[in-house]
């Protein structure tokens, strides 16, 4: 388990700033921020290479206090992988390793055995990454603290490594934290995500929950929603059922209707929202593009007309303009084929209430 | 006959106009290439007209100069044994400068300097007032059977105070070069801050603190002004080669001053061999 609570530190002029989360025992928790958002500060802090000015850090139910790296089984995986220059492949692996079953193991699982009569000089960025991640997992931690671990691997070797390390992150027990710029990557390995930035928590919950419910404008932003607009929601009272496609039950949790004031439109959102003054946000992949009003249960439904298709691969995003408001809807680019989607089509955009989050 | 158009000749466009400041920037090539020349030249004639005049003679003379064999080794030991003790109590001092900020680091720095500025017969003069028979400390040692003035013990605290400089500047930053993270990783890997010291650190700055202590010897082995004011005698090198001069005059001196002229390359071929160095890997 690893737990921050109110944890201030500070490295040079950079200052975290009160960050608490938790990550239970066997969890996987990403760190999720820009660049300069305190991220790797945060994993030396755990670690121990960087003493709080203030808080507390918990590790495996232990205050840690200021007990030294050495003794809080934690294994560090730096983005650039810091091996030690003057040793082989070999010897970096075998640093401190806990034995040789688990060096074996652990060089084999992250594929650098081969690799082990090599100079650390001849080796490529990501033959580096997990040659440093064999060494921290040969000496068995109990935590595993990985800072842009897979960043230099190419996309085939980072989807095995990844798959690779959640799979030994499960069979040892492991409690994981890796720091990541990419979120698609922290919903692929996360059981919990910790958005952070200017040294502070933005947000924290499950990568579902955050990448669903940002508490802010900004966390939306950050994570990719590209529908995001400034507001005032009203109160609708209770929200009739057929607003909640397929949840009524959520309505027995406090959920109600509201009626989102932006730029001429009016959005309609369900949730435990509060009135006034806001934001509301849209996933564009939420948002369904149809040639004329076909009936469905969604309750925003805007007519509008294509001004800009952009093809990235399998999806397409598509802006429609509605009455001066750009709305951006991603679509599978097979649809946009068949729908023959393309500028100055007049389309109908839709999406549910559930759709819309406020904050 | 081809009646078909024939294309165009190209435009060879405006005629290119030569650069009104080229021949300023020749001029001040020239002028610089000039200046670095005669001062190359200055530096190196000396010492290639003092080997090529008294070189041979002076190789000749180790082995019938009995009081230049002696004195070369003095010159050796007393350097050496300057250098141990520098590095062994610089070398902490170098890396607690390099990796630690600390109130009074900028004045303990400059203190660290001062030797480097101060005129040498003046920190013979400092030296002989601590170390001498009636200061304190030279009385305790000479209670404890200890003489430091007018020793080889003298000629090592003044190499020492000349040339530990020199070293701890180097050492600190040799260390400064090596990224803290690799003592974090070894810390994690369960080292302690001692052992991660002497697997990581030591042997990444190990370069940088060979040549930080060849450059202390070299400087310990030139010295002049604080020895001959400590200790006269027995000669060290620089000692015997003033004393031939003023005794017997420039052909006498002139072996001398060759043979320790030659003996400086030694640490300049080391120091050449260490400078090769290895990029940063990570």
């Amino acid at each position: 388990m690893i737990r921050l609570e109110g944890v201030t530190a500070r490295k040079g002029r950079f200052r975290l700033d009160g960050v608490s989360f938790e990550v239970r025992r066997g969890e996987y928790g990403v760190v999720i921020g820009p660049a300069g958002s305190g991220k790797t500060t945060l994993l030396e802090v755990v670690a121990g290479l960087l003493a709080p000015i203030g808080g507390r850090v918990t590790l495996s139910g232990v205050e840690m206090g200021s007990a030294p790296p050495e003794s809080r089984g934690v294994g560090l995986v730096y983005q650039h992988a810091f091996l030690f220059p003057h040793l082989t492949v070999r010897a970096n692996v075998a640093y401190g390793a806990a034995d040789d079953g688990t060096l074996r193991e652990a060089a084999d699982r992250m594929g650098v055995t081969a690799l082990f009569g090599r100079e650390v000089r001849g080796l490529s960025g990501g033959e580096r990454q997990l040659v440093a991640l064999a060494r921290a997992l040969a000496r068995r931690p109990r935590l595993l603290l990985l800072d842009e671990p897979f960043s230099a691997l190419d996309p085939r070797r980072r989807t095995l490594i990844r798959r690779e390390v959640r799979a030994l992150h499960r069979e040892w027990g492991l409690t994981t934290l890796q720091v990541t710029h990419d979120f698609a990557e922290a919903g692929m390995l996360g059981d919990q995500a910790i958005l952070l930035d200017g040294g502070r928590v933005l947000q924290a919950g499950t990568p579902a929950e955050v990448f669903r419910r940002p508490a802010s404008p900004y966390v939306a932003e950050f994570l990719g929603a590209e529908n995001i607009f400034s507001g005032t929601a009203r109160d609708l009272g209770e929200a009739a059922p057929d607003w909640v496609d397929g949840r009524p039950a959520d309505l027995a949790h406090g959920h109600r209707a509201f009626a989102f004031q932006t730029e001429g439109l009016t959005l309609y959102a369900v949730g435990d929202f509060a009135a006034g003054a806001g934001h509301a946000v849209i996933r564009a992949e939420e948002i369904t593009i149809a040639r004329d009003h076909a009936h469905d249960s969604a309750r925003n439904r805007f007519a509008g007309r294509v001004t800009e298709v952009a093809s990235l691969g399998a999806l397409t995003r598509v802006t429609v303009d509605v009455r001066g408001t750009p709305l951006i809807a991603a679509l599978t680019t097979r649809s946009a084929h068949e729908l023959a989607i393309e500028p100055g089509l007049a389309v109908v955009a839709t999406f549910k209430a559930m759709a819309v989050h406020l904050c | 006959m081809n009646d078909a158009p024939r294309p165009a000749a190209k435009d060879p466009g405006p005629p290119l106009r030569a650069d009104p400041h080229r021949g300023a920037q020749r001029l001040a090539s020239v002028v610089a290439a000039l200046a670095g020349s005669l001062l190359l030249l200055f530096l190196a004639a000396p010492i290639a007209e003092l080997v090529s005049a008294g070189g041979a003679e002076g190789l000749r003379r180790l082995g019938s100069d009995a009081e230049l064999r002696s004195s070369l080794l003095l010159t050796a030991f007393t350097a050496t044994a300057a250098t141990l003790v520098g590095v062994v109590c610089g070398t902490p001092l170098a890396f607690v400068l390099a990796r630690r900020e600390f109130p009074g680091r900028a004045v303990l720095s400059a203190v660290l300097d001062l030797p480097l500025l101060v005129p040498h017969p003046v920190a013979g003069i400092a030296l002989l007032l601590l170390l001498g028979r009636e200061s304190a400390v030279g009385g305790a040692a000479l209670d404890l059977g200890l003489r430091i003035v007018g020793t080889p013990l003298g000629i090592i605290a003044a190499m020492l105070f000349v040339s530990a400089p020199l070293f701890v500047s180097g050492a600190r930053e040799a260390f400064a070069k090596v990224d803290p993270r690799y003592e974090g990783v070894a810390r994690t890997l369960g080292d302690p801050p001692w052992r991660a010291f002497r697997r990581v650190t030591l042997p990444l700055a190990g370069r940088g603190l060979l040549a930080s202590a060849v450059v202390m010897w070299a400087r310990a082995v030139s010295e002049f002004g604080a020895i001959v004011i400590l200790t006269y005698n027995p000669k060290v090198a620089s000692v015997l080669s003033y004393d031939r001069f003023t005794s017997f005059g420039l052909s006498e001196a002139l072996p001398v001053a060759a043979v320790l002229a030659l003996l400086a390359l030694v640490p300049l071929t080391l120091l050449r061999a260490l400078r090769t160095s290895r990029p940063d890997e990570r």
